[in-house]
């Protein structure tokens, strides 16, 4: 239960609520409902809650800094809403970042996706002068360069058109299903969003 | 990872850095440089005695009116003498004892102008006096009084009174064969008896006119009718006459001494003082530089905090995130370690080279004693940095 009303949600009102991996899940509610909240908790970068929440048996609350930094390298990706991008940084640097620690995916791989989604051209500019859109697209595939149980993605279309949604959604889906792995998705309108498992409504 | 460095690095101040860095860097100079001359000042002011040759220090009291007048004593009583035994710089003291019977001399030689003068004669044990001859001994059959008196009197009379005078100027070697008689008058007219006198050496350690002991105790049990007085100088013996308590000692007792030797007690003492004066400016130095440090990395750190939240969401380790701040840090300390002892080694040389022209032995090189220092306090202000790096990015992280 979050410490804020919450009432009518099926997630936070819920007795148990189970995300399993290899399923995708798509978190739905209008603004201020608590969908970044949800995954900001199941992140760990939330701890303001009521309540207990487990990843496999542990509760979240017993890790260590260092099993925190290890289940973020290795078992749970996250796409900020605020992207969370250094915008000194080429986006190229940006995205290998993360690939350097993780070593997940070839340069050539990352170049294919960068392609896939269109960014190729701007790889080697600041991350800071992209568009929203093109700044979205350098989040998803940074994300997508490590190993994870479960992919959170938060809001992550949202200054996309409708043929670069769908676009970086099945290369999310293909990767998710390459590692057998969860997704959680947040999303203002369902409607986008063809095939999935489970709807949860916040 | 050179991305993480490239992102961390951005936001410090060159300012700050370079601020602490120069002020750090000057501090340890100072103190180097001041803990190298220190060791080595000390090292020529001690090295000037034998270490098996113990210093012999003449004292007396200060001549004030009081004594003009009679008031005070110039002696020293039995607890005065005990009480200087007592001091941990005293290995020894002895008190001259001084004849009590009106003493005289006079020549009676016709190369040489007739000469008459009162006398006095002190005695002290034989392992005090630094002059050793093998006439030094009275012989009462022989009936010849060895007599030793201060270089300075000879120096007096070849250099001063001689060349005034029209006198000729005599070599030691003369004056040990210049016959004089000694009169010693007891008590009573017609009471006296004359021996005869030779000077058998010249001391640089006593200022006065010597007599062997054994000699002085059985003419004043022959002759003396005096009252007896308290001995007006001690001779001390001293393992370390460059113990500045020596000085204290004396100054505040209002005691006098006749030997240059303890200037280096004095020497020991302003050193000490200059020294530490600079190694407290070094360390107040030192310590402000650290503060600044300490601030400038928490400053860099706290305006990169935004960032290092970021990365931790990312799944970097605060200990991982923590690294570029300790690379920056140990490469500011070797820069000081190195620069510092550098400019000190400099600093030495030109010493090593000025005080070569007062003929004085300074060493080239760095004492180890600094390598030490440097290294130790280098480690002491690194480590504390590094704990406050990593306690405040933990801070950042979740």
């Amino acid at each position: 239960m979050l410490e804020q009303d919450t009432s009518g949600s099926e997630v936070w009102e819920a007795e148990m609520l189970i995300l399993e991996q290899g399923k995708f899940y798509v978190v739905e509610a209008p603004s201020g409902k608590g969908k970044t909240s949800l995954l900001s908790v199941i992140y760990g970068i939330r701890t303001d809650f009521q309540g207990g929440v487990y990843l496999d048996d542990r509760s979240l609350g017993s890790f260590s800094l260092k099993e925190w930094s290890q289940i973020r390298k290795k078992q749970l990706s996250f796409i900020f809403q605020g992207l969370e991008l250094f915008d000194d940084l080429t986006a190229l640097d940006n995205i290998f970042l993360k690939n350097r620690i993780t070593g997940y995916h070839s340069s050539d791989r990352i170049m294919e996706m960068a392609s896939v989604l269109g960014i190729e051209p701007f790889l080697n500019r600041k991350a800071g002068i992209l568009s929203f859109g093109q700044q979205q697209r350098v989040a998803i595939i940074r994300a997508l360069c490590q190993p994870f149980n479960f992919l959170l993605a938060d809001e992550c279309f949202s200054h996309m058109d409708r043929s670069n949604s769908l676009t970086a959604f099945h290369l999310i889906r293909e990767e998710c299903e390459a590692r057998d792995a969860g997704l959680i998705l947040t999303s203002l309108n369902e409607t986008e969003l063809p095939s999935t498992d489970t709807r949860l409504k916040l | 990872m050179r991305l993480l460095y490239n992102i961390l690095w951005k936001d410090h101040s060159r300012a700050h850095l370079l601020g602490a860095f120069l002020g750090t860097l000057s501090g340890f100079v100072l103190l180097l440089a001041g803990i190298q001359f220190y060791t080595d000042f000390k090292s020529v002011i001690t090295e000037n005695r034998d270490l098996l040759d113990p210093e012999y220090i003449v004292i007396n009291k200060k001549v004030d009116i009081g004594q003009t007048l009679g008031l005070t004593r110039s002696g020293f009583t039995q607890e005065e003498i005990e009480e200087i035994q007592d001091q941990p710089f005293a290995d020894q003291v002895s008190a001259f004892i001084s004849n009590q019977f009106p003493v005289s001399g006079y020549t009676e030689n016709e190369r040489f102008p007739d000469f008459y003068t009162e006398l006095f004669f002190e005695a002290i044990p034989d392992e005090y006096i630094d002059v050793k001859s093998e006439d030094w001994q009275w012989d009462p059959e022989k009936g010849t009084i060895p007599v030793i008196i201060p270089q300075d009197y000879l120096n007096l009379y070849n250099f001063g009174f001689a060349p005034s005078q029209g006198l000729p100027q005599i070599p030691k070697g003369v004056i040990s064969m210049i016959n004089f008689k000694l009169r010693l008058q007891g008590e009573g007219r017609g009471n006296y008896d004359d021996y005869q006198g030779r000077i058998v050496g010249f001391s640089n350690r006593v200022n006065s006119i010597l007599v062997p002991l054994d000699f002085l105790e059985w003419a004043n049990q022959k002759y003396g009718y005096f009252k007896k007085s308290d001995p007006s100088q001690l001779i001390l013996v001293s393992k370390d006459p460059t113990d500045p308590n020596i000085i204290r000692f004396l100054e505040e007792k209002g005691y006098d001494t006749i030997r240059e030797k303890l200037k280096s007690s004095r020497m020991n003492i302003i050193l000490k003082f200059v020294i530490s004066f600079l190694v407290i400016v070094a360390a107040i130095i030192i310590g402000l530089a650290f503060l600044v440090f300490l601030l400038s990395l928490q400053l860099m750190i706290s305006r990169s905090s935004e960032k290092i939240r970021r990365l931790n969401k990312l799944g970097f380790h605060y200990r991982e995130i923590s690294r570029p701040y300790i690379l920056l840090l140990i490469l500011l300390m070797a820069g000081i370690t190195g620069l510092s002892l550098f400019f000190t080694s400099l600093l030495a040389g030109q010493l090593h080279h000025n005080a070569a022209a007062w003929s004085l032995d300074i060493s080239q090189s760095l004492h180890g004693i600094i390598y030490g220092t440097a290294l130790g306090l280098v480690l002491l202000i690194s480590v504390a940095n590094v704990a406050a790096i990593l306690i405040s990015t933990k801070k950042l992280c979740k």
